[in-house]
């Protein structure tokens, strides 16, 4: 029944749709009765119209369009020129054919409407019999039709026009053109019982009717028999009936307005929101530091308000814009249950394909592109999977084999299944093959768990087929899937069991464009880390890493992580001194895992995937660019690519050579001395640079921490020391020392703290932060030209 | 846009009075810039804008003189040192630094530069062509343009944008 429906909402939007076109071009029609381009489209909308009703047992409609097409038909073969009174008669029958749509899309029957009157009127413009019984006579019983025999008749002979043949052959020729009809019926209930797809097929060959030389007597407007089709007499009909019957009740008047949209333009919407997320995330960041600086003040939340209601408008506006985009995934399963049949005569299995959440809906793009991997594992699991009958039966199996094809939600993801009841994976077998195929080392396969094992089905060149047949075995369709799969940033999952059957998951986000990330932070450097390839974070020290075999790898539960430094792979220079802790964070993709370490973990964020465009097309190991809020680009990494680097990345994590790489440069002069002062007061900065001009060395001076750390990063200049204030705005002194303490190169660098701080605490406060020396205001000259010089090691011969 | 710029077009337009030049089509307009001690030049019309510099993201896996991508109102553009792209030692970025973003077809990217000259106009008669120890197509010289008593390498926006790597 919900197949019927479906069929009938698109055969209802597409009539539509084409009658909307029609109305245009019947009237250009008028002004330029020759063109056969014109003439040859309308014709087409007329015949489709009929074909699709026909087949949805629309009789009224059938009836009328048939006309139609008659004399369009004859129009367009040159046999009819379009005068205005025919175009009158065309554009009523047209009027006709909008109500009986519309009362189809309220009804679901076409009952009601008297077209008897205009197809009397079509029949003579086309030259016509008085063949214009209505679509109860012609489905009515046989006794009935002498009653329109007989009326016709007596018409016919009214009409003087055509009375160039006797009443008789007018007869013969009526009954034969009923029993041609009334064949064409009982075809067209067959045809529908097969519930055939093919609709043009079925459609009764009006050639026929065409080509016979028709005698023309002109029927009188009453009609013989009035047309009042009701959906009882529907349902004696054909066995579909019951369904238009039914129908009717629950899903009236549920005609879907729809227009056609390019693609580019919802692409051009999506890229626009797209922009507007990442304002939006940028807004955020901003609320979030207004309101750490002006905590407490009224306005903010009025700006929270603000802030709150544009960030969900454009989540809702993401999501709608979004939904424009989606298919459901029944556009790709349909194919699936011919496949299915055929594949059973071509196995000699017998098999049966069951598919539910049809009505699931993916993003247009990526409807497009599990397509192709669903047939091949289809095709797998009808060659591969499940057993001849015999053996079936054999296992006590039923003898027809089931394969589930099932597409559901889950958070963020769709989720297509594809279970089958056959024979199962056996991992020995698949390791075996693999060694035999040379895709796999014997260590490799004896350390493989069976997940692992299953994920080799993918490997190019695998196939356990042990011959090549037509439906597989060239160990081609499965890495497909592998890749495009993974080109939609999608995960596959396999369960198993020999002798139960297979259950695969493809695990595919949602859309493309915008996606969940996770934010990690290595050294300097941020990443972001799709969501949906993350399947936990956890915090570890150092010493729970452990080298095998020169690869660092870890103990997670019951597990053994290879784990690879997130510096490693994307040349990240140390200059951050790394920390006791780091961050595994856990990533998986088909049925292999990683442990990516970072230093920190940022967030997570939703993020917008912009491409970093020709010139930097094919980095391995990033996917793309996103934008974040405070403007700075980010780069995504590309999990697919970093799980075959890290394969082959050595890991430093561990060999910790982070000696001091201080530049020692040999002092050949006085002014190759460099220290910094930091003071946020300028009478204290000159006080310090008087003390210090006489030794001859360079100074540099900084306002505040920020600055002096700056300068720093930087690196224009090597210092040998600083002297530090504590009381400074932006930075004070010891967030500034234990920022300095991060960067492996200045982790030596003496740290003089020049404050008038006294206090024990403070003293203490400075040791911890990694001060060197502690000079207390006022202090003389002298003095802390002796502290600087014995800080710097300053040759006696400069002075 | 720039002061120094404002400036340059300025002098453009003093420069334009005296010689003269007419807004014929044998006139091309080039922008010029220094690269180390080279006088480089680009046609105008191939420049989308000149920007000073900010922060940009580096990009692992690509040689030393692609430094990064930056954010372009929202476009993510790749910037590229032509310092080091024509084997000069790395410099630090000063007051002049600019970044030149330039687009030719679909490709895009900056260009990290010592300093701006100015806009130039210069009549193709006195444009040559690349001296001949240049090799075929592979130059990234358009020619060599001779003005007073300077000379202005032209360089060809297409093999700029170029991805050589």
């Amino acid at each position: 029944m919900d197949e019927f429906q479906e069929i009938l909402q698109d055969f209802l939007i597409e009539s539509f749709e084409l009658v909307e076109k029609l109305d245009e071009d019947l009237v250009e029609l008028e002004s330029n009765p020759e063109d056969l381009e014109l003439l040859n489209g309308i014709f087409r909308v007329a015949h489709t119209v009929k074909g699709a009703s026909s087949f949805l047992n629309f009789d009224v409609l059938t009836h009328l369009t048939h006309h139609m097409e008659d004399v369009l038909n004859k129009a367009r073969h040159g046999e009819l020129l379009i005068t205005p009174d025919i175009m009158d008669v065309i554009l009523e029958s047209i009027d006709l054919m909008k109500a009986l749509l519309n009362t189809i899309r309220d009804t679901s029957t076409d009952g009601g409407i008297d077209v008897s009157a205009c197809v009397v009127k079509l029949d003579k413009v086309s030259g016509g019999t008085g063949d214009v019984q209505s679509p109860v006579v012609e489905a009515a019983p046989v006794e009935e039709t002498p009653v329109a025999e007989e009326v016709t008749a007596e018409v016919a002979e009214d009409e003087p026009d055509y009375d160039n043949m006797s009443p008789d052959d007018l007869e013969a020729e009526i009954e034969r053109l009923l029993q041609e009809r009334q064949e064409e019926d009982k075809q067209k209930r067959a045809a529908k019982i097969a519930a055939g797809e093919d609709v043009v097929s079925l459609e009764p060959d009006e050639a026929v009717e065409e080509e016979t030389p028709e005698p023309t007597p002109e029927p009188v407007a009453t009609t013989p028999v009035p047309v009042t089709p009701t959906p009882a007499p529907v349902a004696t009909q054909a066995p579909k009936g019951d369904a238009k019957a039914a129908a009717p009740a629950k899903k009236a008047a549920t005609v879907e307005q729809t227009i056609r949209v390019d693609v580019k333009r919802l692409d051009h919407l999506m890229n626009l929101i797209g922009e507007l997320v990442l304002a939006k995330n940028r807004l955020i960041k901003i609320n979030d530091d207004v309101e750490e600086r002006y905590e407490g003040e009224e306005f903010l939340e009025e700006l929270n308000q603000v802030v709150s209601i544009v960030s969900l408008v454009t989540t809702d506006l993401q999501i709608a814009v979004m939904k424009t985009r989606m298919l459901p995934i029944g556009k790709v399963f349909n194919k699936f249950p011919r496949m299915i049949r055929d594949l059973t005569r071509e196995l000699n299995k017998k098999m049966e394909l069951q598919i539910s959440g049809e009505e699931t809906e993916l993003d247009k793009s990526i409807v497009e592109e599990v397509g192709d991997p669903l047939v091949h594992i289809i095709r797998n699991s009808c060659d591969h999977g499940i057993e001849i009958p015999e053996v079936r039966v054999a296992a006590g199996k039923e003898e027809t084999g089931t394969i589930k094809l099932k597409a559901y939600n889950e958070g963020n993801q769709i989720v297509i299944q594809i279970d089958d009841d056959g024979k199962g994976l056996d991992a020995e077998m698949l390791k075996a093959k693999s060694v035999e195929k040379g895709l796999i080392t014997i260590t490799e396969a004896d350390a493989m768990s069976d997940k692992e094992a299953f994920g080799l089905i993918f490997k190019p060149g695998f196939s356990t087929a042990a011959t090549v047949t037509n439906v597989s075995g060239r160990g081609v369709g499965m890495d497909v899937v592998k890749t495009n799969i993974e080109k939609v940033n999608g995960i596959i999952d396999i369960e198993s069991e020999v002798g139960v059957g297979t259950s695969m998951k493809l695990k595919i986000p949602l859309t493309l464009a915008i996606i969940q990330a996770l934010l990690v932070g290595v050294q300097e450097e941020h990443y972001a880390i799709p969501l949906a390839s993350v399947l936990e974070t956890v915090r570890i020290s150092k010493d729970e890493i452990y080298t095998v075999e020169g690869r660092s790898v870890m103990r997670l539960r019951e597990e053994v992580l290879s784990l690879v430094h997130i510096g490693d792979i994307f040349e990240v220079e140390r200059i951050l001194d790394s920390s006791e802790h780091a961050y595994v964070v856990v990533l998986g993709l088909g049925t292999s895992k990683l442990g990516l370490i970072v230093d920190t973990l940022v967030g997570q964020e939703e993020i917008v995937i912009k491409s970093l465009g020709d010139y930097l097309k094919g980095i391995e190991g990033v996917a793309g660019a996103t934008i974040r809020g405070d403007g700075g680009v980010t780069l995504i990494v590309d999990v697919i690519a970093l799980m075959d680097i890290a394969r082959n990345v050595k890991s430093t994590v561990m060999t910790d050579n982070s000696s001091a790489a201080q530049l020692t440069l040999e002092k050949s002069k006085a002014s190759d001395y460099c220290v910094m002062i930091v003071d946020d007061s300028k009478t204290d900065r000159t006080i310090m640079r008087k003390a210090l001009e006489p030794l001859g060395i360079t100074l540099v001076e900084a306002v505040d921490g920020q600055e002096a750390l700056n300068i720093l990063k930087a690196g224009d200049h090597n210092f040998d020391a600083m002297l530090v204030d504590i009381e400074m705005p932006r930075m004070d002194g010891y967030t500034l020392a234990t920022e300095i303490k991060k960067y492996n190169r200045y982790k030596n660098l003496p740290l003089i703290a020049v404050t008038s701080r006294t206090g024990k605490s403070d003293r203490m406060r400075g040791v911890e932060s990694g001060m060197v020396e502690y000079i207390t205001k006022p202090y003389s000259a002298d003095y802390l030209s002796s502290v600087v010089q014995r800080n710097v090691n300053f040759k006696a011969e400069f002075l | 846009m720039s002061d120094k710029l404002k400036q340059i077009i300025s002098k453009q337009g003093q420069h334009e009075s005296n010689d003269g030049i007419s807004h014929s089509d044998d006139v091309v307009q080039l922008v010029g810039f220094i690269i180390g001690e080279e006088e480089y030049a680009v046609p105008i019309l191939a420049i989308q804008e000149i920007i000073k510099p900010f922060p940009w993201t580096r990009v692992p896996q690509v040689p030393k003189y692609v430094v990064g991508v930056f954010n372009m109102r929202g476009a993510v553009i790749p910037l590229i040192d032509l310092r080091l792209k024509f084997g000069l030692p790395a410099l630090k970025q000063g007051d002049e630094t600019r970044f030149i973003v330039m687009r030719y077809g679909d490709d895009i990217a900056g260009f990290v530069i010592d300093r701006l000259t100015m806009a130039i106009r210069i009549k193709k008669t006195d444009i040559g062509p690349a001296p001949d120890t240049i090799n075929g197509d592979d130059t990234m010289i358009d020619g060599v343009g001779k003005q007073e008593d300077r000379i202005i390498t032209i360089l060809k926006v297409d093999k700029l944008l170029e991805r050589d790597f």
